[in-house]
């Protein structure tokens, strides 16, 4: 007789789990419609007594919102390229053999995945100093944060590309292709939907880029969403409507995307994470 | 001529040259850093000498300098605190969340696939939204603990010494919680059905299943996701600037971000690299760990 | 006739590994060969050598006179059906057939009439538009034997094809196989693990053992004259017994350790007193009455097929005996075995080669 009540039951659970972790999404996105008296009414409104959306465009003049936005977009944009033109070469190699070799620059693309970006930020900005790359900050940026993506986007890409039989690919080098065409003909398009969900992974975190864009780009005319935010963010902020106005205009996109993909970026993930 | 361009149509010279393009790059961008990030901890670097390749050397003062600061022990006690905590909070509960989730109900995979969205987001909104969430007076967590009886008076998370560090813990907790499920989520699920049922047949109860089959047989699954942890912990920075900013008075600073400030505050890049050096040993042994513990999945 | 396919001297090697040891083989124009052998012995190493898929480390390989060593898969004109079929999933079944084709410039009207044709003659014509994955297990075969026979090629390649089917489709499509050489006058090379498909479907059939090809002949030379242990206890079904014997003082008769009173007549003079490996085939053994019968067995198990009857006898080593008439034998009984001196074979138990 109870039987059937228990999924329902662990559901309600669920829910009020996920509630509870997503507050701070639900907080952000409250705030941000509030009054700047209301936010500092005592005890907090959960809800806004007069929701106000007029803040939205305020801060996005404001807070010059449209150069970061497209510096973020220009920024994710590159790191994305680089990674993907990059990195889905070297997953396939990475993927179609077993051998000493192999191992070893798999254990260096691991080693590269776990240096701290506060580790090679040092190195990176003097170097590029010296070579004079700081005089086009964006593309240093675009360059170091492509080399901190491309690590993880090769180790998922190469789960993808190990569950592309190897078999699919000799069969079309029998039927008349060269390794370049089997490549391109028969193991991109069937690894293509992996490809794509990293390919979006990459542009969704170096879309929130902050340590190397904040270090290397001084021109606020260049900056991203990320530095902008920190422009006005520090231990005695209290401007919170409009931190989180911005905020929100800043992720909305980002969790969009995420919420519409959510299927395939977990089932990307869990098959290669591990691997 | 043309039997490189034959190699590269048709035998090993199309995977050189795939792999050889991003390893390159990769070596440019990340490998020569890295050597040049000991050079500079083992010379006098400042603002005359910043464009030189060759400088003045220092030897180890960099070092004495670094380990003599007065705020060294606290940094590296705060570094381990940061670091410990935060990994514990993500296992323990993603772990318990992973089990949760685990169970068969309507709607299971969806609703943990939301949690993940806390890990696409950037770390400074995190940051920023955690800031307000934590604020002294009008922090909607002091009012949520004071309502259930918690507290007495507000915290000042983010500027009382004692709570400082916490407060990036709590952040960093929940920012990085869901990939930790996610990850157990999939050990889990790769445990066969039926040895939970034989296992019950023999008369195990739930907690002794979880104990004899579901520990051991996740120990791969939970060495990977700790190591994890812990490197995705020592990468984490963003939160730092848009909480406390290391402060006050260092109490939540770290490593990562004292390297930083070193070299992008006080313009100071041989104590900046030197502390990096320092930290990437730290990176050094939790990498062995993570590759030896997936070592079995690179071989397939 | 003239060697299609030509093998000298093949070495092949996985790093310290050495997969091919000294391969030479010749494969006629229009033959259809069978290389068989246990799992891991280099069949496939071997076939996929063929191909271009491996390099081979030493040795020439020619294709229709041409040396293919270091040629590319694409210029060396071969098919090949695979264990896996390796049809491709983003493909109909049309597209797939046609693939090779397009790659070698055929027009798109050319090819539809030709995978139509191709389809006619494996039964497809039906599925043209599917994807592989709407397919049974027997179709997606026949699309991957499709995709071969479209090129026509200078040879044919399969790779254990017909593992992935039930025991009975398997059955018939062996038949089908070899029917589709015959009509195309193909060159074939199958590599199977199965003796029985390789006895019925080759007329050349290669046993390889450990990367090295331990003997090569008609399937009835195999089964008459095995040069050596292995073969002989490969090839055939059930397994040829094999028993410890010592040859006589005439040097015309050998003693069985497991019946020393009685003794086998031999077809050719041994030397006397050697110490041999005796094979005997189950189905050459004819029980008779004890009385006239050469050797006298206990017997431990009688097992019957309806159609044969297996006895088991509870000699050590066992030994199995096959009576296709009906047999009131029973566990416990002692049978007695007669056998002809020409299906005696004997071998040297150190070398274990043939005598
Ligand atoms: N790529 C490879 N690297 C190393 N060893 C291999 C490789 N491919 C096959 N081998 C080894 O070569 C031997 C022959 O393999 P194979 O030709 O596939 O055997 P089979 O006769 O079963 O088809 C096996 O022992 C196998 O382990
Ligand atoms: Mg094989």
């Amino acid at each position: 007789m109870t039987r059937p009540y228990v999924p329902w039951f662990l559901l309600a659970i669920a829910l009020t789990l996920a509630a509870v972790y997503l507050f701070p999404l639900y907080w952000m996105y409250v705030t941000s419609l509030k009054s700047g008296s209301e936010i500092f009414a005592n005890p907090p409104t959960f809800w806004p007594v007069e929701p106000d959306l007029s803040i939205y465009p305020s801060v996005w003049f404001r807070r010059t919102m449209q150069t970061f936005m497209w510096n973020s977009v220009l920024i994710a944009s590159g790191v994305t390229a680089i990674t993907v033109l990059l990195g889905t070469g070297c997953a396939y190699v990475l993927a179609r053999y077993r051998s000493g070799w192999i191992d070893f620059g798999l254990f260096m693309i691991l080693m590269l995945q776990v240096l701290p970006a506060s580790v090679m930020i040092t190195p990176l900005f003097v170097g590029f100093n010296q070579l004079g790359l700081l005089n086009y900050p964006r593309t240093a940026v675009v360059l170091a944060a492509a080399a901190k993506a491309m690590p993880f986007f090769v180790v998922l890409v190469r789960a993808t590309f190990m569950s592309v039989p190897r078999e699919l690919e000799e069969a079309a080098l029998v039927d008349g292709n060269s390794r370049i065409g089997a490549f391109f003909n028969i193991v991109l398009p069937l690894a293509r939907n992996g490809i794509l969900v990293c390919a979006i992974l990459t542009f969704m975190s170096s879309f929130g880029e902050y340590i190397y864009s904040k270090s290397i780009i001084q021109n606020g005319a260049m900056q991203p969403a990320s530095v902008g935010l920190s422009g006005f963010l520090g231990p005695n902020s209290s401007d919170w409507n409009s931190i989180m106005a911005y905020s929100a205009i800043y992720v909305t996109p980002i969790l969009a995307v995420f919420v519409l993909l959510q299927r395939r970026i977990v089932s990307g993930l869990t098959s290669g994470a591990l691997k | 001529m043309a039997r490189f361009f034959n190699s590269m149509r048709d035998g090993i010279g199309f995977d050189l040259i795939l792999v050889g393009a991003a390893m390159v790059f990769l070596l440019a961008l990340a490998g020569l850093p890295l050597v040049y990030n000991i050079l500079m901890s083992f010379q006098q670097v400042d603002m005359f000498t910043l464009g030189d390749l060759f400088r003045p050397l220092a030897g180890l003062t960099n070092y004495v300098a670094v380990v003599n600061a007065p705020e060294f022990w606290l940094v590296t006690k705060n570094t381990l605190i940061f670091v410990f905590t935060s990994m514990a909070g993500q296992f323990v509960l993603g772990f318990s969340l992973a089990l949760f989730f685990a169970q068969n109900f309507p709607g299971a995979a969806t609703i943990r696939g939301l949690f993940l969205v806390s890990w696409v987001m950037p770390g400074l909104v995190v940051g920023a939204i955690w800031s307000w969430i934590l604020a002294g007076d009008f922090g909607v967590l002091n009012t949520i603990l004071k309502a259930m009886g918690i507290i007495e008076a507000p915290i000042f998370w983010k500027s009382d010494p004692n709570f400082s560090i916490w407060a990036v813990v709590i952040a960093n907790i929940w920012l990085g919680l869901a990939f930790n499920m996610l990850l157990l989520s999939v050990g889990l699920a790769a445990i066969p059905r039926d040895l939970y049922e034989a296992a019950e047949l023999d008369g195990a109860n739930a907690f002794q299943r979880f104990w004899t089959i579901t520990l051991p047989m996740m120990r791969s699954t939970i060495g990977a996701v700790l190591s994890l942890g812990l490197i995705g912990t020592l990468q984490q920075f963003d939160l730092f600037p848009a909480l406390t900013e290391g402060g006050p008075a260092n109490t939540s600073n770290v490593a990562g971000y004292w390297a930083w400030q070193m070299s992008f505050k006080l313009y100071d890049f041989a104590k900046g690299a030197t502390i990096s050096v320092m930290m990437f040993v730290l990176v050094l042994i939790a990498s062995v760990v993570y590759v030896r513990s997936t070592r079995h999945e690179v071989r397939g | 006739m003239s060697a299609q396919i030509e093998l000298s001297n093949i070495d092949k090697h996985y790093g310290a590994f050495h997969a091919l040891k000294d391969v030479s083989l010749s494969i006629e124009k229009g033959s259809f060969v069978a290389l068989v052998g246990p799992s891991g012995c280099g069949k496939s190493t071997l076939l996929r050598s063929i191909a271009g898929l491996e390099t081979i480390t030493s040795g020439t390989l020619k294709i229709a006179g041409q040396t293919m060593n270091g040629v590319p898969p694409r210029k060396r004109d071969v098919a090949m059906v695979f264990q896996s079929y390796a049809l491709y999933p983003h493909m109909t079944v049309e597209e797939n057939l046609t693939y090779s084709l397009r790659l070698h410039g055929v027009g798109k009207a050319e090819a539809k009439v030709k995978a139509a044709e191709v389809a006619a003659t494996t039964g497809l014509s039906a599925l043209l538009k599917r994807y592989p994955r709407e397919l049974s297990g027997g179709q997606r075969q026949r699309v991957a034997m499709g995709r071969a026979i479209i090129r026509n090629p200078k040879a044919f390649l399969f790779d254990e094809p017909l593992s992935n089917l039930d025991a009975a489709l398997r059955v018939h499509m062996r038949k089908e196989i070899r029917a589709l050489h015959d009509r195309l006058g193909a060159t074939s090379v199958y590599v199977t693990h199965d003796q029985i498909e390789a006895m019925t479907m080759a007329d050349h059939v290669v046993v390889m053992r450990d990367g090295v090809i331990e003997q090569q002949g008609s399937p009835l030379e195999l089964y008459d004259r095995p040069v050596s242990k292995f073969v002989a206890g490969f090839i055939g079904s059930p397994a040829m017994n094999f028993v410890p014997g010592t040859i006589g003082p005439d040097g015309m008769t050998v003693a069985l350790e497991i019946a020393q009173s009685l003794s086998l007549p031999l077809a050719r003079h041994q030397e006397p007193g050697r110490k041999v490996l005796v094979g005997l085939r189950p189905e050459h053994l004819v029980i008779g009455e004890p009385e006239q019968a050469t050797l006298r067995l206990p017997v431990a198990v009688v097992e019957s097929t309806g159609s044969m009857t297996f006895v088991t006898t509870s000699t050590e080593p066992e030994m199995t005996v096959v009576e296709t008439r009906r047999t009131t034998v029973r566990p416990g009984d002692t049978i007695g075995v007669s056998i002809a001196p020409n299906q005696v074979h004997l071998f040297d138990p150190a070398t274990e080669k043939a005598i």
